[in-house]
């Protein structure tokens, strides 16, 4: 009844998997075609590749201390000044992180589907939902994502196999061009997507079993990955890249040409829209449930109540920032970089300070 | 209270020993006289207070209380007066003196099954209140109890809230000894613990916490009746006053403790090893922990077999989920989204709404709240008249409701949908908290179409996946779960299949089938199909035969 350690690693999986699949999948193709034309599908399985890479850094040393959580044991690594300044940067980018998916999220919103819903509104609410959600603990937390993940999956793989029907491989060759720059920022930037897999660092002071910590998020990340593969397959097949590269939002494109029997379903792309909300309503969660509990662990909360409650204008100030569409773009690449090279920078210290400080525990053990 | 502070106490003890707890004194005097003035003092005037003085076997004065409303009059002059006032010499071994004369009462003249003697005065009044004749004897210190309680009530009858067309007939009454005799009719195991103890600082009801000893999980019992015992309130008129108190969450609209009036279920909750709670004066059992996976199951699912079970279970599911859904998609497709429709239906739509003058979402409102009326008001009235009722609300209001151009036609039809779906869930107070859920979902439909619907949606399941009955997760076995708790949820597998109790109970034995049985035959059954008789019998016996060896 009230044991602490609960959650099985399936749920881990599925915690990471349904962060990582999120508002990216509608624009998704559109920066793999840019960087790499009819090699997208091989610049995202980079950009996979190099996600699990980091996440293999990220969760392997969360694992080798169970019991806590990284700003826990940070701490003890390298010190408290050192650890509280990378924690508040942390914090600092997640409440970016989930103030501009909002924004992103309100633009297709709006634009898409629901045309008359003023935009503050659509992202006010998507918010206000999260802020509620925060509030409960990191078990309950994970319950909601074990729910929503095959709603997510499902229908997302159903329509992509469907658009598929009507793809034209030739548009896929040459399935490898020469990796250039550009097909490295673009794998560089497909990674951008799985950085919310950072979520791990709550899950594994619960996880039942911490040292599957690793295979959860590998398997989570390959599952996702998956999935953003076979978009990116979808809409380069079904429009080629040169097109892909014009649309805005190329997977609803290729949902929108879906069509199953003969008038039986025919808006697919409503559809796909609506659950869509669901697969942001998990990323956008996650975040914002990351950025407050390390809020109340900066300012030493009692629990995530408070801190959930102050993040919420932030990140509404945040979303209500950019001032259109390509801005929202352009800023959340921006923060795709430098949350990378800051993670990058800490995990880098943390690892060096590990191994430094290794052999003397042994020792002391 | 008290008592079940007692008892929680005692069962919490049973585990980790601790101190006992002194008891109370003021005892009887020897003046009979001063004795019936103390009783008289306790229990006040009451124009149904008997106290019949007369000479005990014609030498001691004697005086019989009771209440007359309570108790069985034609018994006490048959059993108790006539022996008690035959005279001595009927009376070969009547004892000279007052020291034995409770014991030879009690053991020689009395015909009564139930009775004790008594010491405290202060034991008296609730002793009498409850249905005890007392017999006071002049100069004896010591009272003897009887009991004579007999209260004529309804007989048993066939439940009123959950019909069954398969399934026992029976369901509980209001007296407590009768509802606890139809439980342990069905469950003869000595298993059954039944802890019995008063509630209620003035009504005194006496209310019974069931559980199977060898099943059910030592922490639920106790935190059942930790709950229980911090209840400190003048009156528990019915078992719905004790699930007020002790329920998780009472600001949530879903039910945390299931309530039913059958004894078959109140026994298969127990069998799976959840607590049972009856209140006497209420013919309703509380069932705990609460689960929203019970509120679409029913007896049917389980007397019936298993493949009609699960496809009836779901299309409950479905009844349920478009009682919740139905008119706020309607709204927002209607009103934002009137491309998701196919384009004749669409065309068809707006012909119908041509003459209606209000916005989509006041159309729906006016119709489910006119709707909700009519259900109340049927529920209300006596049968007779509510039959006619809805025949005048379903057909002559709708009609005239579209002739008027209050309402377009296909309004109506979604209203009368979603109002028959919300009928199907089996549990009343599951099937309202939908009910009630759908109105804001509506208001949200009108303001933000389909995102406010997939808004609202969201907000509720988070809600269901954050809720706990008696510390087990709300939407168990879903999520959390085990796969084998699967079989009884969506669907329900055969019984046979079932071998082991719902493990988010966390009971002591979850063993229902006997472990050595082999593998399930669900390969034969899939293979053979009809042409299994050539080979066996028929997959039960081949299970029985393969077990037995």
């Amino acid at each position: 009844m009230n044991a602490t350690r609960q959650i099985t690693t399936l749920r881990t999986a599925a915690v990471i998997g349904s962060t990582i699949i999120g508002v990216g999948i509608l624009s998704f193709p559109r920066y793999m075609a840019a960087t790499g034309g009819s090699s997208a599908p091989f610049v995202a399985f980079s950009g996979i590749v190099i996600s699990i890479a980091c996440f293999w850094l990220l969760a392997s040393l969360c694992r080798r201390f169970p019991r806590e959580s990284l700003f826990v044991f940070s701490r003890r690594l390298i010190g408290k000044p050192l650890s509280f300044v990378f924690a508040v940067l942390i914090l600092l980018i997640f409440v970016l992180l989930t103030g501009l998916t909002a924004r992103q999220f309100g633009d297709v919103a709006t634009t898409v589907l629901f045309k008359k819903t003023p935009i503050e509104a659509t992202v006010f609410l998507m918010l206000l939902i999260c802020q509620l959600s925060s509030r409960r603990d990191v078990i309950k937390f994970t319950y909601i994502h074990f729910f929503y993940l095959p709603l997510i999956i499902g229908p997302i793989l159903f329509i992509t196999l469907i658009s598929m029907r009507n793809m034209d491989l030739l548009n896929l060759q040459p399935v490898l061009v020469m990796p250039s720059a550009a097909f490295w920022r673009g794998a560089v930037e497909a990674s951008f997507l799985f950085q919310s897999s950072f979520i791990i660092v709550l899950l594994v002071p619960f996880m039942q079993k911490p040292k599957q910590a690793v295979r959860a998020g590998v398997l989570a990340i390959a599952v996702a990955g998956i999935i953003y593969l076979l978009i990116v397959v979808a809409a380069i097949g079904l429009f080629g890249s040169e097109e892909t590269k014009l649309l805005i939002y190329p997977t609803l494109e290729s949902a929108r040409s879906a069509a199953v029997g003969e008038g039986f379903l025919e808006r697919l792309d409503a559809i796909f829209i609506v659950l869509w909300v669901i697969s942001v309503f998990t990323t956008l969660y996650s975040t914002y449930y990351l950025a407050a509990c390390l809020l109340q662990q900066v300012f030493a909360f009692r629990d995530q109540r408070i801190s959930s409650t102050l993040i919420l204008p932030f990140t509404f100030v945040m979303a209500a920032f950019p001032a259109n569409v390509f801005e929202t773009y352009t800023w959340s690449l921006a923060l795709g970089a430098a949350s990378m090279i800051l993670l990058s920078v800490y995990l880098f210290l943390l690892w060096s300070m590990y191994l430094i400080r290794r052999p003397r525990k042994r020792g002391a053990a | 209270m008290q008592g079940w502070k007692e008892k929680y106490t005692s069962y919490i003890k049973k585990q980790q020993p601790g101190p006992p707890k002194a008891p109370e004194t003021e005892v009887l005097g020897h003046s009979l006289a001063d004795n019936l003035e103390h009783l008289q003092a306790l229990l006040g005037s009451n124009g149904d207070f008997v106290a019949r003085d007369f000479l005990l076997f014609g030498k001691y004065e004697a005086v019989m209380i009771f209440f007359s409303s309570l108790v069985n009059q034609e018994q006490i002059q048959e059993h108790i007066l006539k022996p008690l006032m035959a005279r001595p010499d009927d009376h070969q071994g009547v004892p000279e003196n007052l020291d034995g004369i409770i014991h030879y009462v009690w053991k020689i003249a009395v015909q009564v099954t139930q009775g004790n003697s008594e010491r405290k005065l202060s034991c008296l009044p609730p002793a009498i209140v409850k249905g005890n004749l007392v017999l006071l004897i002049d100069g004896v210190p010591e009272a003897l109890l009887l009991d004579m309680r007999q209260i004529d009530l309804r007989s048993v009858d066939q439940p009123q809230t959950e019909q069954v067309i398969r399934g026992p007939r029976e369901g509980y009454v209001e007296k407590l000894e009768n509802n606890l005799a139809l439980l342990r009719y069905r469950l003869q195991s000595t298993d059954l613990r039944v802890e019995i103890s008063p509630l209620g600082s003035r009504t005194r009801s006496r209310v019974a916490l069931c559980y199977l000893d060898s099943i059910a999980d030592p922490q639920l019992v106790a935190e059942a009746m930790r709950r229980i015992s911090i209840i400190d309130t003048d009156g528990i008129i019915d078992a719905g006053y004790i699930e007020q108190f002790i329920e998780d969450q009472p600001l949530s609209p879903f039910p945390q403790v299931q309530n039913t009036e059958r004894p078959d279920k109140t026994v298969a909750a127990l069998l799976e090893g959840r607590v049972a709670i009856l209140v006497d004066g209420s013919p309703f059992a509380l069932i705990i922990p609460a689960l929203f996976n019970q509120f679409f199951q029913t007896v049917d699912d389980y007397t019936e077999r298993f493949i009609m079970g699960s496809l009836i279970r779901i299309i409950r599911l479905i009844a349920l989920a478009s009682s919740l859904f139905f008119p706020a998609l309607y709204v927002s497709v209607i009103s934002f989204n009137p491309e998701l429709m196919p384009t004749d239906f669409a065309v068809a739509i707006s012909g119908g709404r041509a003459g209606v003058p209000f916005p989509a979402v006041l159309e729906v409102l006016i119709m489910e709240v006119s709707m909700e009326v009519l259900r109340e008001a049927t529920i209300r009235l006596p049968q007779m008249i509510g039959g006619a009722l809805s025949i005048v609300g379903v057909l002559v209001i709708g009609q005239a409701a579209v002739a008027a151009g209050l309402a377009s036609p296909i309004t109506v039809v979604i209203v009368a949908l979603t109002t028959i779906g919300s009928f199907a869930t089996p549990a009343y107070n599951a099937a309202i908290a939908l009910r009630m859920l759908r109105f804001p979902l509506i208001l949200l439909a009108g303001m933000f179409g389909l995102y406010g619907v997939m808004i609202g949606t969201i907000l509720i399941i988070n809600h269901l996946l954050f809720l706990d009955s008696f510390g087990v997760p709300y939407m168990s076995p879903f999520i959390p779960g085990k796969w084998r708790d699967w079989k009884d949820a969506l669907v329900r597998v055969p019984l046979w299949w079932m071998r082991r109790r719902p493990s988010f109970l966390h009971v002591r034995d979850s063993a229902r089938l006997p472990r050595a049985v082999p593998d399930v035959y669900e390969d034969q059954i899939l293979q053979q199909g009809g042409e299994a008789g050539e080979r066996y019998p028929s997959d039960h016996d081949a299970a029985n035969g393969r077990r037995n060896r």
